[in-house]
Formats: C-alpha cells, sequence, structure tokens
C-alpha cells in the first residue's frame, strides 16, 4: 500500500510469480497468451466485460508480460477500487479459457509479435543475442512474445494448465497506491481475495549459469536497417541470483560508463572522438535468475566495427585498472538518487519499482534500502564487479548491418 | 492450504500532504509584466515548468527546413561560459532537468528541480534561454544524430505511414514536412542559422508559462523575471496559412519488406476552437479511442485482424485530423482496411447508440484526471490550457461541457466528418489483395 493523495485516484496492481521464463522449450508464449485471454471471460463474466466494467466506472486497465512476472493493473477513484478487487479476485480463480475467444486472440497475440518483433530487426537480432547468452531452450534464452511456431500450437489446454497451475493468491503480491489507506485496503483485500484457495506453489528456481556456447559473435545483415548497430552482452548476477554482492556497484558501473551523455562512453566516442553517435550501458538487478550487462554503440559513418570495439575496450581496460576516482562514484550516486525522487513523483511508476522487486524474491526492506545501498558503494566495489562482469568468456557480441554492409 | 497473499500494508512513501481534489489554477503577473499560470502544489519536493514561445517548424524558411529543432536541441548544449559538458555536468549536479524541442506551431520547453536546488535550475534555464552558443562540434554531433535519426525512421513502418500522411494530406502547406528535404537542408544548416532562429523565437510576446509544485506566487514571479526578464519583446513569428483540405480519396502503397504493414487512415478532423471539439472527441472515442471501441471489437476480437487499431482526434493551430492507425499481416490487410470502412460508414449512417455515448461521457470525463499522475503531467496540462485559450477554471466547467453533449450533436460530426470520400489510406509493407490509386 502506497499512500498518496496527490490525485483522487487509486492504483491496484496484481502481480503473479510467473513469467514467460517458466515455460518450456517447445511451447512458448504461454505466459504472454494468458494474459491476453485474462480479459476474455470468467464463470460470472463474459468476454472483454472485465475492462468494460472498468471503463464505464471511469477508470482504465491494462496488463504486461515479463520473463519473471506477469502483471495486471487499474487506475480509479478511490471509491471504485473494491469494484476492481472484486473483479480481479474473480479472474484469479474464476477465468475460463474456451475455444471461441482463443482461436481470433492467437491472431492477436501474432500480430502484436509482427509489430514488436518481426517488423523490427534489431528485435530479432536480440532474440538471438538472448538465446546465446543465456541458452536457447532455457528460461530468459526464450522470448516472452514467444516463437511463432509454439503459439499457433498452443491451445485451451495449455493455457488452461499453465493457468491452474500459477495462478493463486499464494503466488501474487497485491499493490496498492493512491488516495487510500492501509486500513481500507486490508479490509477490501481479506473480504475479496481472502476466500480465494491458495494451490501450494513452489519456490521457482533459474539457472545460475549461462549458454553453453560463449563467448558467441553474432551479425544480422537485413537490407530494413538503415544504421549500423554494435552491442555487447555479458553474463551479470542479479540481486538473486550469481555474486549478487556485486548488484549494486554494477549499477553505478553502468551509469557511470554508459549512462547519458556524461558517461565515460559518451564522452570519449561520442563527444571526444566521433566514431559514434551514440553510446550506452545498460544493467538490472532485479531478476529472479541471472542478468545481463549490456553495452550499445551507434558508429558514426566510416567507422567500422572493429574502430568501435577497441575503443570500448579501451574504455573498459581504465576502469579494470582502477582509474576510478570517488568523484565519479559520488556524482553517479547523486544521479541516480535524483532520478529515484523524480520516479517517487509519478504514481505510475511506484507501484512497477515494488511489484519488480516482490515478483524477483526481493522485499519491500528491499526497495526501500535503496538509496542507503547504492550510497554505500565504493570505488573498490565498482572496479571489482567490472572484473567481475566484463569476462570474454561470458559476453555475446553483436553487429547489425545494412545488407550492403556485409 | 497455504495462503499466503502478500498484501503491503504501512509502506510510507514520503510523500503524502494535501486534500484531494481540483487543481487549483492561480494567475501571477510579474512586475516585468510575464505572465504565468500556477498550481502550488507541496505534494513533492520539487517544481516542474512548462513553457513555450511563438512559433514552431511550420514557419521555418523552406531553405531552413531542420533549423528549429536542431535550435531546441542544442539549447542545452551549452552556454555562457559553460561548454557542452560543463553544462551538463551543472545540470546533473544539480539535478535538473531541462529540455526543449519543437512542435509545428510553438517551440516548447520544460524544466523539473528539486525545492534544494530551485535558483540553481532557474540560473541554467537563463543561460541556456539567453545565451546558447552553438559550438559548431556540438553542432557537427547533433546534425549526424538527426541525420542518422531520419535514416532509421525512413525504415520504420509506422513513421513512413506518418510521415507519407503529412506529406500527401499536408501537401504545399508548411505542416507538410518532406524527409529529403528535410535531410538535404539540415546538412546545409551553420551556426548563425540556428542563431538567427533563436532570435526570433526566443522572446517575450507570445511566451507561455506554466509552473506546478513546491513554490509560491512572489517566489515563482521573482524566478520568472530572472529567466525570461532578458529576453527582447518583439513581434512574434508571423502566422502560418490556413490550411484548406482537398477532399480526395486515396490509397497509397509504400513498399516495405515488412511482414506487417503498417497503416494510417486520415481524414480532415475538427479543430480545437471549434463548438463541436468534444462531440468529435466522444466520436473519435467511440470509433477507435480504447478497448471498448467499435474498431478494437470488429477488427480486433472478432477478428484477430490487428493487435492495435485506434482513432485519434489530432489538433493543430491551423489544422485537424482524424486519424486511425493500424497494423496487420500483409495478407490480411486488405480485410482490416475493409472492415476499418464498413465501421466508418456504419457510424456515419446509423450513428451512435446511447449507452456507447454515455460510456464514452464517462470515460472522458474521468480520463483527464488519470492521467495527471505527476507535477510534470500537471505542468503540461495547465500549459496546453493556455495554449487552447481556455479559462483558468475550465476544468470546473469540462466535465458540464461533455455532458451536455446530445447524440444529435455527435451523429452531425459523424455525418460531418466520416466521408469515406475524404479518407486518405497510407499502407507500408507488402500489401497483399489490396487495389492502389494513383
Amino acid at each position: 500500500m502506497l499512500p498518496s493523495s496527490r490525485a483522487p485516484i487509486v492504483t491496484q496492481l496484481v502481480v503473479y510469480k510467473v513469467g514467460s521464463a517458466d515455460e518450456t522449450f517447445g511451447r512458448t508464449g504461454i505466459a504472454h497468451f494468458l494474459e491476453h485471454m485474462m480479459f476474455k471471460g470468467t464463470a460470472t463474466i463474459g468476454p472483454g466485460a472485465f475492462s468494460r466494467t472498468i471503463q464505464r466506472n471511469g477508470g482504465r486497465d491494462n496488463a504486461y508480460t515479463d520473463f519473471d512476472a506477469t502483471g495486471y493493473y487499474q487506475t480509479i477513484a478511490p471509491d471504485r477500487l473494491e469494484l476492481v478487487m472484486r473483479l480481479e479476485a474473480d479472474r484469479m480463480a474464476g477465468l475460463r479459457i474456451v475455444e471461441k475467444e482463443l482461436v481470433p486472440e492467437r491472431e492477436v497475440v501474432l500480430e502484436e509479435r509482427r509489430m514488436r518483433i518481426d517488423n523490427v530487426p534489431a528485435a530479432l537480432l536480440d532474440e538471438a543475442v538472448r538465446a546465446a547468452l543465456f541458452g536457447e531452450h532455457r528460461p530468459y534464452g526464450m522470448p516472452t512474445a514467444g516463437y511463432v511456431d509454439d503459439v499457433k500450437k498452443l491451445g485451451v489446454e495449455d493455457l488452461d494448465a499453465f493457468y491452474r497451475r500459477f495462478y493463486a493468491p499464494d503466488n501474487a503480491v497485491l499493490i496498492v497506491a493512491g488516495d487510500t489507506t492501509p486500513d481500507a485496503v486490508h479490509a477490501l483485500a481479506e473480504k475479496h481475495y481472502g476466500p480465494v484457495p491458495g494451490r501450494g506453489i513452489p519456490a521457482r528456481q533459474r539457472p545460475s549459469d549461462g549458454g553453453p556456447s560463449l563467448p558467441q559473435r553474432l551479425s544480422r545483415a537485413d537490407r530494413r536497417v538503415a544504421e549500423p548497430g554494435w552491442s555487447r552482452d555479458y553474463l551479470a548476477p542479479s540481486y538473486r541470483t550469481g555474486e549478487t554482492r556485486h548488484a549494486y556497484a554494477l549499477q553505478v558501473l553502468a551509469q557511470l560508463f554508459g549512462g547519458g551523455e556524461t558517461s565515460r562512453l559518451w564522452r570519449t566516442l561520442v563527444a571526444d572522438r566521433r566514431l559514434a553517435l551514440s553510446a550506452r550501458a545498460d544493467y538490472s538487478a532485479s531478476s529472479l535468475g541471472l542478468s545481463s550487462f549490456g553495452i550499445n554503440v551507434h558508429p558514426a559513418p566510416g567507422h567500422a566495427f572493429g574502430e568501435i570495439e577497441s575503443a570500448v575496450a579501451d574504455q573498459m581496460k581504465k576502469v579494470l585498472d582502477g582509474e576510478v576516482t570517488a568523484e565519479d562514484v559520488e556524482r553517479v550516486q547523486n544521479r541516480l538518487l535524483a532520478a529515484a525522487i523524480y520516479a517517487q513523483d509519478s504514481l505510475g511508476s511506484g507501484p512497477r519499482r515494488y511489484a519488480a522487486a516482490l515478483s524477483t524474491g526481493n522485499s519491500v526492506e528491499d526497495v526501500e534500502a535503496w538509496p542507503r545501498r547504492i550510497s554505500a558503494v565504493q570505488v573498490a566495489d565498482v572496479v571489482a564487479a567490472a572484473r567481475h562482469v566484463w569476462r570474454e568468456d561470458r559476453a555475446v557480441t553483436s553487429l547489425l548491418t545494412p545488407e550492403e554492409r556485409q | 492450504m497455504t495462503r499466503r497473499f502478500l498484501i503491503l500494508v504501512g509502506v510510507l512513501i514520503a510523500f503524502v500532504t494535501g486534500p484531494a481534489g481540483a487543481v487549483e489554477i492561480q494567475e501571477i503577473t510579474t512586475p516585468l509584466g510575464i505572465k504565468a499560470w500556477l498550481v502550488q502544489d507541496k505534494t513533492a519536493p520539487l517544481v516542474a515548468l512548462s513553457f513555450s514561445f511563438a512559433g514552431g517548424t511550420a514557419s521555418e524558411p523552406e531553405s531552413r527546413k531542420g533549423v528549429t529543432q536542431l535550435m531546441a536541441l542544442m539549447l542545452t548544449d551549452g552556454a555562457g561560459t559553460l561548454p557542452a559538458e560543463a553544462f551538463r555536468l551543472r545540470q546533473e549536479d544539480a539535478a535538473v532537468s531541462l529540455g526543449f524541442g519543437a512542435s509545428a506551431d510553438r517551440l516548447v520547453g520544460s524544466l523539473q528541480v528539486l525545492t534544494a536546488n530551485r535558483d540553481k535550475g532557474f540560473d541554467l534555464l537563463r543561460l541556456a534561454l539567453t545565451a546558447p552558443r552553438f559550438d559548431a562540434d556540438m553542432l557537427e554531433q547533433r546534425r549526424s544524430q538527426a541525420i542518422a535519426g531520419l535514416n532509421q525512421a525512413e525504415q520504420r513502418p509506422r513513421s513512413v505511414a506518418e510521415r507519407t500522411m503529412m506529406t500527401t494530406l499536408f501537401a504545399g502547406h508548411p505542416y507538410g514536412r518532406d524527409f529529403q528535404d528535410l535531410r538535404a537542408s539540415l546538412k546545409t544548416i551553420v551556426a548563425s542559422d540556428l542563431k538567427d532562429r533563436a532570435a526570433q523565437l526566443l522572446r517575450r510576446d507570445g511566451l507561455i508559462v506554466a509552473a506546478v509544485g513546491d513554490i509560491d506566487a512572489a517566489e515563482l514571479a521573482r524566478a520568472l523575471d530572472h529567466t525570461f526578464g532578458a529576453l527582447p519583446v518583439g513581434t512574434p513569428a508571423p502566422a502560418i496559412a490556413d490550411w484548406v483540405p482537398t477532399a480526395r480519396p486515396r490509397i497509397i502503397v509504400v513498399d516495405r519488406p515488412v511482414p506487417q504493414s503498417a497503416v494510417v487512415m486520415a481524414m480532415p478532423g475538427v479543430l480545437r476552437r471549434d463548438p463541436d471539439w468534444y462531440a468529435a472527441q466522444l466520436l473519435s472515442y467511440i470509433l477507435g479511442g480504447g478497448q471498448q471501441s467499435r474498431l478494437f471489437d470488429e477488427v480486433r476480437e472478432k477478428r484477430g485482424l490487428a493487435y492495435s487499431v485506434s482513432s485519434n482526434l489530432r489538433s493543430a493551430a491551423k489544422a485537424s485530423l482524424l486519424v486511425i492507425s493500424t497494423g496487420s499481416a500483409n495478407d490480411h490487410v486488405a480485410e482490416a482496411i475493409r472492415v476499418i470502412r464498413r465501421e466508418i460508414a456504419r457510424l456515419r449512417r446509423d450513428g451512435v447508440g446511447d449507452q456507447e455515448l454515455a460510456d464514452a461521457k464517462t470515460y472522458l470525463t474521468g480520463a483527464l484526471a488519470l492521467s495527471l499522475d505527476s507535477s510534470a503531467a500537471v505542468a503540461s496540462l495547465v500549459h496546453s490550457l493556455q495554449i487552447d485559450g481556455l479559462p483558468r477554471d475550465f476544468l470546473d466547467r469540462r466535465a458540464g461541457l461533455i455532458a451536455a453533449v446530445t447524440k444529435a450533436d455527435v451523429d452531425r460530426v459523424a455525418r460531418r466528418v466520416l466521408r469515406d470520400d475524404a479518407i486518405s489510406t497510407i499502407v507500408v509493407g507488402k500489401p497483399v489483395g489490396l487495389a492502389v490509386d494513383r
């Protein structure tokens, strides 16, 4: 419960601790397909009635599927909180998946995949990178959208079995934010979710190693590519898996190395040497299994991938050699903490942050300790984290090229 | 049976104060005569400013296409004695979020700063507005990025469809910008062009300011005079020509090797100042506004022809369009377009139902509050009220205006706007079985 009376609205978010990483090879896309079917009727309401009721009460709703979690959220006036709880509890146990609704929805799911992935060369390459980094038959190596051939085969029984296995109160987290009180939320939640039976769902396991054939170099030449791209992805620990003690230092490292236009990569590759049009690094620690540390560079016209690669390597070497000052680290810490304050000003991002933590094995205390733990990161921690993660035998390098460059 | 449903209770986020309720707007006039609207709100320890100057991309000279956006972007690429990187570090150290952009009609900016660093934030904004450097090396960097961005947009089906729609419907009008011209022009722009454009647009006449957050009227007045007071007063950029729509139906296909075709279908809409604005908003919502719309139901729910299908009313100073967007597999797209046209014709012929109109009114009335979830969002709304020339108490009146719209109003607007002979359809991909006009 995250109280805020900035506006007379509340947001309910129910997150199930299940995502595409809980699927099996050959049956990919179930978690996401099921998310679509959650709007298609229960024993008590018809297809589409869920969102229609929310809308008629002046609210809006949507859902998302991730590797580790599936979330359903509604924003509405505070006096309608009970309504959305009743509806959400209803589909937590009473979903009815029927052939007549599933068949056209499968086409919708495939159209969504075409729009987000098949139409986008960079997304197709990213799919291949994940398969290489995490292993193509393993969690995180399979795409959340599912493979087309798998999605085409999924039927009522597949989705129903997945639903019965993973959807229950003991596998869910309820987050309410906005203009209400903890007592009110408690009472309503007991009333509506209390009677829904649990299923005794066991804790999830994720592999503690990556794909079997690392390192790898991949490339995709595609005539739909206008501008080349160079990427490097390293297997990295998360808050929960691998050498978790590096999780906070890696967030500082990603900012320092490639977060924005004052980062090392940008300053050297883009501003000083003009080798690139943009350069960045990304890392997220919120994952139940391993995560990845990514570096992305968009080469400037006339500069080959080899030049980019050695310029990035030079910058990495400086960090690995310990060329990081306390001032560098402090500056990045201040930036991260300020961003968190701005995020708290938004009703949208607060609940999602808690949802990501709680669905990947972290606690409320962990979320609240985040500023303190980020502030505690020292220069030596950043260097140690870089040395742990930037290892060539745990990396995938990928090149996106316009066709004629091949 | 285990039943461990985790409910988060008592997690207190720092910012909880103040009564819930309506947005209260004060108008202030500074000693130097700058007017601004202020929503004082101490919920979070920060101030969000949303502001704009008259004149945007549509009023730039033919030979200098792209100069306004480039100039806007470069206002934060160094100012005064601070080169780009020093300026950026100053911004980061004070956690100041500052940015500029350009629409067809206006040069827009936003500032967000924590209360503790408020003066530093306004100082940086003043410096960006009054002493931008436009250094040659930064210009080269931004130019290359802008051109690469155009190249990438040329390969995104949705961007190509949008761009083709604009050049087709606004042929001969400044709103219709061609990417090829823009790319050619970007290559020739020099620093003095940026300086000239900044001098033309950064003026106190036509300045609109909205402030939200932890600041009172007297503090804001001082900050605004300090920030904007040094800008010249003078004639703002001249208004651009009116748009005369050409009602010619057409289907244009742009070939791209993608499995899913992107589609936009556009027709002249209703201007913001038109008395039928809300009737048109309701019409667009009923047609394709959300998960309950007719298009969503017919195209997605019943037939699975698309993931996304929507209609939007878009309005600028001189033109308005009703735009329907979707994306459908190449061998389904012809059917998707047929279904959309049939729904347009049905809505025009039979009008709206009482229940769907009531639902649309409920949604449109409530949607505004749902979007006001951050200080920056409130500032942006208050800024747009001023651009639209609306009164300060408009948010109190808005629900009444929506409630007053009748079925007859919406049906009349349907007959006026939803004309099959006014639809331009743009398809980007490899559509199968689509009859194409030239």
